[in-house]
């Protein structure tokens, strides 16, 4: 494979800091159904089916579920949206 | 409660109804615009309109002045769109103990989240916990077991509201 004679990126600690990834997490709670949990899973992060049951079950089992990690702006965006289905969700940034 | 067939069907392209809706669903249903009336109790407050963060407190409070309003306006909007539905409710037939209702089917979301809304306020004002949820020696006359059953009866709609949502029973009822 052939590499190009592109320079190394060296990163900033700034744009370091800013790339620092962000876990979006749900949390569990007696009322919401599990059915509900799936669906707005499915809905907001497009998950299938199988991938949505997944993180409900790891939500009803283990309290948490991370169910998505990337940049802060778009991790705010899903928790909005979570917040607007009334699901308990936080975003932590990533422990390096 | 679940041997009395509860269904959801598409009327035509525009409607939908929701048909044998039991007794203890429809006093759910008619209480329903008062539950969400307690919204901004102090208890409920946090649940609905929960922190971003487990820590960042400056980050919380930012999120509380600007994305709160917007979720706020969301939650009541929801809300009023299925208390003018419900005005539609109506007994099956003269002196029948199931009701029915019609309404437009872009307002299936909104009766997803004032359904879902009324479950979470009632369990917060009465600190519902799992176990409880668990409990089937309900007593209608005590306020706590009648939150309890009014938060099943209506997981009960949630639940084929969903199922309604996933394609299923979407056929018009013939």
């Amino acid at each position: 494979m052939t590499q190009t004679g592109t320079a190394p990126i060296h990163e900033t600690d700034t744009a370091e800091s800013l790339a620092t990834p962000w876990n979006v997490i749900v949390h569990n709670d007696p009322i919401n159904l599990m059915s509900y949990v799936t669906m707005v899973f499915q809905r907001v992060f497009g998950f299938a089916r199988t991938k949505a049951e997944q993180h409900m079950m790891e939500v009803h089992q283990k309290g948490r579920s991370i169910v998505w990690t990337g940049e802060r702006e778009q991790a705010e965006h899903y928790v909005h949206q979570l917040h607007g289905y009334q699901l308990t969700a936080t975003m932590e940034k990533v422990e390096v | 409660m679940n041997q009395i067939h509860l269904k959801i069907c598409a009327v035509d392209e525009k409607h939908v109804r929701i048909s044998a809706i039991p007794p203890l669903l429809a006093y759910a249903l008619r209480e329903l615009p008062h539950i969400l009336e307690k919204r901004d109790s102090p208890e409920v407050h946090a649940r609905l309109f929960p922190a971003p963060t487990e820590k960042d407190l400056q980050m919380n409070a930012d999120w509380k002045e600007f994305t709160t309003p917007e979720l706020r306006h969301l939650f009541i909007s929801a809300g009023e769109t299925v208390a003018q539905d419900l005005a539609g409710m109506e007994p099956e037939a003269e002196g029948a103990n199931l009701w029915h209702i019609e309404f437009l089917a872009n307002h299936v979301d909104a009766w997803m989240s004032a359904v879902n809304q009324a479950r979470l306020i009632l369990g917060e004002l009465h600190s519902v916990t799992d176990s409880d949820m668990e409990r089937k020696d309900l007593d209608f006359n005590n306020p706590k077991d009648r939150a309890i059953l009014i938060i099943h009866a209506l997981a009960w709609l949630l639940e084929e509201l969903i199922r309604f949502g996933d394609g299923e029973d979407s056929l018009p009822s013939a």
